[in-house]
Parts: structure tokens; C-alpha cells; sequence
């Protein structure tokens, strides 16, 4: 077979994981995006480098410091045992802890700049013919910014993907729980299973590759009909 | 304007009490007024504080201090902590750029503030807001397909049908050229006609003003310096304007002759360069600076136009004196200065004789407004 039990496992449990950062960070996400796009606070500016950092910072800092902040000593370990859910290093749902904030900025950011160029002036507007904050969001904001809407789910999506530092310090390696695909190419690597480190990496290069033909193509078309 | 006429309802009066300050850096609003009325105007050059005004009034700004009611509804009250949304102040506002929602088409940007409005406020419906604005054949396309005046017919449409009770139009004519403009008149005026809607109306142009409103609130700096009709805010400003006062003179039952255009004006017939007038119908305007007064029938003279009438008013504006002249059943106003008054020996009843040239009529419309 083209590929093995464990890399159609690690490929699932890769899907899977992207899935629910990428629905948990538009959830999450969009606020934050919304707020910086319109809040005038000073802590606007210090909120948006924080919300910037993993896109300059190494994996493996971010890695440590989350390992760190969910240990048993750290706060987010306090808390999670204080909820009853235990430890999450080297668990499912620790990997998506993790995979949240290194994937931040790229479902923050693409919405911010869409909620910036939007302005206030639609909601003004909606405002006079009856509609509330929320209300002109979900009708008239949230329409118009589809696009970036996409395209921010697109990335977030592919940046999880490919991620591999953050992965490996919060996650380990477990198959089936935490073994994502990125970790099983190094396995394999690390095994000299060149062959089978072939095939998933060709796997994740021709997806990632799609994936942004797929937002380019898309884009310039939508740009065209615009 | 053709389309399918509507029933045609009393304006309701709006009541507004605004007694508000705002102070930003190097600017401070500061209004006190407390009118009833149907179209209202407030009117000021760019900086009076306009804007400032109508933003409180929709609630998009929170005055400093003071009141604001609207028929008797509190809409703000910095003692009594006070501050209706602006959602809920029932005021639909018609702005200087369309603002129409781009990922909807006209029908569904018209029905927008319609459905959000509460059932029993909605007195008006697509149905009959549609032949009023000329849109049946507008429905189903897209935002950016249509004209700058068709949207600006949509963005009136929507306003209305969200059936306020009042209607801030804020420069809602100044992004178009004069042609789009005065197409637009007739359908703002006839909304409110139409649909019993009262409205202020938010201009620098004194000549929008005389066709929109019937009162008039002046600002300049910050400060409400007059509050008047419009007529006679255009004749109060008549001396510091290059135009002088602008007179507006609706023509019909065009005949061609000799190469001009003779047109009836109330009883009597003016005649036009065929240039100037097109062929067609319509409402003029004609400058107080391009009336020549004579006191007695002149022998030969060019201008085409020779009226007979009989003084019926005096007034001063900036060193010129305003001539109100009853002209058979119409009006018409000449500038002239102080010398001239004495010389003709101008006063209230006297006869003098109004010479017009052809050329001296632009046209600004081509439908009654």
C-alpha cells in the first residue's frame, strides 16, 4: 500500500487537528480581530505585537513557555486540574491549546486588516435603519469580509498543517494522539525509511501547493468579478 | 416625474427640542433650538458644525451636555443619563455618499431597515415606495450596475422604508453633478409628500435649501445665528452672494419662435435663447443681477424680455437693496444698489419696467419640482 496504517493515522489525527484550531480560532479569533481593528485603547498596540510574536518567534520558544505554562506547575496546569480535565502536555487537546496560539495571527490578522478597510461607516448606517451592533456585524460586516474570511481560515488551516516545533514539545510523539504528519516524516527520517518519508512528504507538499492555488486562483477570480 | 401615483399624505410635524454643547480641540457646538416643522433645513458652510449637529441627532455622537427630544421622546438627556441608541431613535438618515450595502441587491437593500423595523411601525412597503422612486426595473440587479442617481433613489428608498418618523438627509445631493441634482429634487421632495414623512435637511447650498425647506437653522462656527425661512435667508444673503439672489421661475408651454423659445410664466410669456432653455419644459433660474429696472418704458433696448410691474417690497442685504417686483401674478427679485433706489425713485408701489435678456435663464431642471 502506498501508505502505512500509522501515516494514514497521523494524517487523520493532522486533519482533525487543524479542523478544530481553525473552528476554535474563528470563534476566538474574530473578537480579537474586531477589537483591534476598532478599539483606540493604548493597549491596543502592546495586544497586537502579542498576538503578532509566533509569527517571528521559534517554535520551540513558543513550545517550552506552553509546556511550561500547562505543566503541573504552571497556571493553565492549575487550571485544567482544577476543571478536571488533568495535564494536557502530550495529550489531543494540549496540542490544540498549542496549536491556538501558534496559529493566532494568521486568523487575526487577515480579519483585521478586512474589519480596517470596512470601517465604521457600515455600521452607521445599519444603525439608522434599525439594525444593532451585532446584528449589522453578522448582516453587513461578516458578508462583506467573507473573503478574508476564507482566506484566513485557509492559512490557519495550512499553518497547522505544517507545523512541527510547537508539535513536538507539547505533543511528544504518540501514535495516534499526538503523532501528526509532520512527525511522522521525521520518524520515518529518523528510521531511513526514505521511502515512506517520500510519500508523506510528497502528500504534504502537494496539499499545501493546492492549497494555495486553490486561494490564489479564487482570489483573482473574485477580484475580477469585483 | 411619471410614475404611479400614490395617495398623497399630510406631513406629520416633527417636534424637536435641541438644546446640546459639544467641544472638540479648537471647535465648540453650541445649539438651542426648539422648532416644529415639516422640512427643515439646517444650512452652513463647511465647518459650521452641520455635521457635528446631525451626528448627535442620530446618536453616532454624544453631546458634552444638554437635551435632545423628538416628539416628545427623550433621545438624550445629560442630566437625566439618557442615551438612546442610535437603532432604536427611529431616525433613517439619506447621506452624501449612498452607503448602499454592496453585497445585496436593491430590493434587498431596500427591505434592510424594513425588516427590522417593528411590525406595527411599518406603515409603508415596497410595494408602494417602488413606483414613487421609478425602481421596478432596478429590483434584482446589483449595487454597482446602477447610475449614481439610481443608487441615490435606492439609498432614499431604503431610509424610508424603515419608516421613520424622521428623515436626516445630510448632503445628500453633493456628491452629484447639477444634472443628477435636480433630478434627484423632485423625488426627495415627493417621498416626503408621498409618505407624510417630515425631514431636515443638511446643506451649504442655499439654493437646495429654497427647494427643499421651508425653514431654515443657520450655524456658522459652532453657533445657530439664524433661524428663519429659507426664502428669506436667500434674501437676507443676497448682497454677499456673486449670484445675488436666485430666482426660480417654472416654465411651461414652450412654443418656438423666431429662432427662441417663448415660454409662459404664470400669466405672463417670457422668451429664451433656444440655447440656453433646450425645448423642453421646466424650472429656471434667473440671477436678481441680470434684471435691469427702468422707470419708464425704454424706446429700443435688446434684452427680449420687457416686463411691467409694480414694486411690492424693499429689503437690504450687505449694501444692496432687494426689489421685490409683482410682475402679473408672479414674482421676481432685483438687485440694485442705494444710488439707483434714489434715482428711480423706487419704492413700494411704484410701476418700473424689468428688462430681461434671453440668454440671462439657465435652466436647472426638466420637470416641475
Amino acid at each position: 500500500m502506498f501508505l502505512d496504517q500509522s501515516d494514514v493515522q497521523a494524517i487523520w489525527l493532522t486533519v482533525r487537528l487543524a479542523t478544530v484550531v481553525t473552528a476554535i480560532l474563528l470563534v476566538v479569533g474574530t473578537p480579537v480581530a474586531w477589537w483591534l481593528a476598532r478599539s483606540r485603547s493604548w493597549v491596543k498596540g502592546p495586544i497586537g505585537a502579542v498576538v503578532a510574536l509566533p509569527l517571528v518567534l521559534p517554535p520551540s520558544v513558543l513550545g517550552f513557555y506552553l509546556l511550561l505554562a500547562m505543566g503541573p506547575n504552571g497556571p493553565v496546569g492549575h487550571l485544567t486540574r482544577a476543571l478536571g480535565l488533568g495535564n494536557l502536555p502530550f495529550t489531543f487537546w494540549g496540542l490544540v491549546l498549542a496549536s491556538v496560539f501558534y496559529s493566532f495571527p494568521f486568523m487575526v490578522q487577515p480579519l483585521q486588516n478586512a474589519f480596517e478597510t470596512i470601517g465604521e461607516r457600515p455600521l452607521a448606517v445599519a444603525a439608522t435603519l434599525g439594525a444593532s451592533r451585532m446584528d449589522a456585524f453578522f448582516s453587513v460586516v461578516l458578508p462583506l469580509s467573507r473573503r478574508s474570511f476564507m482566506t484566513a481560515s485557509i492559512l490557519t488551516f495550512a499553518h497547522t498543517v505544517g507545523e512541527f516545533g510547537v508539535v513536538l514539545m507539547i505533543g511528544g510523539n504518540i501514535p495516534g494522539v499526538t503523532r501528526v504528519a509532520s512527525v511522522q516524516i521525521y520518524d520515518h527520517v529518523e528510521a531511513l525509511e526514505y521511502r515512506s518519508a517520500h510519500n508523506m512528504a510528497a502528500i504534504m507538499l502537494v496539499f499545501s501547493f493546492l492549497v494555495l492555488l486553490a486561494l490564489y486562483v479564487w482570489r483573482t477570480d473574485k477580484g475580477k468579478r469585483d | 416625474m411619471s410614475g404611479a401615483r400614490i395617495k398623497e399624505k399630510e406631513i406629520n410635524m416633527m417636534n424637536l427640542v435641541l438644546n446640546v454643547q459639544k467641544s472638540f480641540p479648537g471647535f465648540r457646538l453650541a445649539a438651542d433650538v426648539s422648532l416644529t416643522g415639516e422640512r427643515v433645513g439646517i444650512f452652513g458652510s463647511s465647518g459650521s458644525g452641520k455635521s457635528t449637529l446631525v451626528a448627535m441627532l442620530a446618536g453616532f455622537l454624544k453631546p458634552d451636555y444638554g437635551e435632545i427630544l423628538l416628539d416628545g421622546e427623550t433621545l438624550f438627556s445629560s442630566a437625566r443619563k439618557i442615551n438612546v441608541r442610535p437603532e432604536q431613535r427611529r431616525i433613517a438618515m439619506v447621506f452624501q455618499q449612498h452607503d448602499l450595502f454592496p453585497h445585496l441587491n436593491v430590493r434587498n437593500n431596500l427591505l434592510y431597515g424594513y425588516n427590522r423595523c417593528q411590525v406595527a411601525h411599518r406603515s409603508i412597503h415596497l410595494d408602494s415606495i417602488v413606483p414613487v422612486l421609478q425602481l421596478e426595473e432596478l429590483l434584482e440587479r446589483n449595487i454597482g450596475t446602477l447610475s449614481g442617481g439610481q443608487q441615490q433613489r435606492v439609498a432614499l428608498g431604503r431610509a424610508i422604508l424603515a419608516n421613520p418618523r424622521l428623515l436626516l438627509m445630510d448632503e445628500p445631493l453633493s456628491a452629484l453633478d447639477d444634472a443628477l441634482r435636480f433630478q434627484i429634487i423632485p423625488y426627495l421632495k415627493s417621498v416626503s409628500e408621498h409618505f407624510g414623512i417630515p425631514y431636515l435637511f443638511i446643506s451649504h447650498s442655499l439654493l437646495e435649501m429654497r427647494l427643499m425647506t421651508d425653514t431654515v437653522l443657520a450655524f456658522e462656527n459652532g453657533t445657530m445665528i439664524d433661524k428663519t425661512s429659507s426664502e428669506q435667508l436667500s434674501r437676507n444673503r443676497m448682497g454677499q452672494s456673486p449670484v445675488g439672489y436666485i430666482n426660480l421661475l417654472q416654465l411651461d408651454d414652450m412654443t418656438e419662435r423666431d429662432g427662441m423659445c417663448a415660454y409662459r410664466w404664470g400669466r405672463t410669456e417670457l422668451l429664451l435663447s433656444a440655447g440656453n432653455s433646450g425645448t423642453v419644459d421646466g424650472l429656471f433660474e434667473l440671477s436678481s443681477k441680470d434684471i435691469i429696472l427702468f422707470k419708464k418704458h425704454p424706446e429700443a433696448i435688446s434684452a427680449r424680455n420687457l416686463l411691467e410691474c409694480k414694486v411690492s417690497e424693499l429689503f437690504e442685504s450687505d449694501l444692496k437693496i432687494g426689489v421685490e417686483l409683482k410682475c402679473g401674478d408672479m414674482k421676481l427679485v432685483a438687485e440694485i444698489v442705494q444710488e439707483a433706489v434714489r434715482e428711480l425713485g423706487i419704492e413700494k408701489g411704484v410701476v418700473v419696467f424689468a428688462a430681461i435678456k434671453a440668454s440671462a435663464f439657465r435652466r436647472l431642471a426638466t420637470m416641475k419640482i
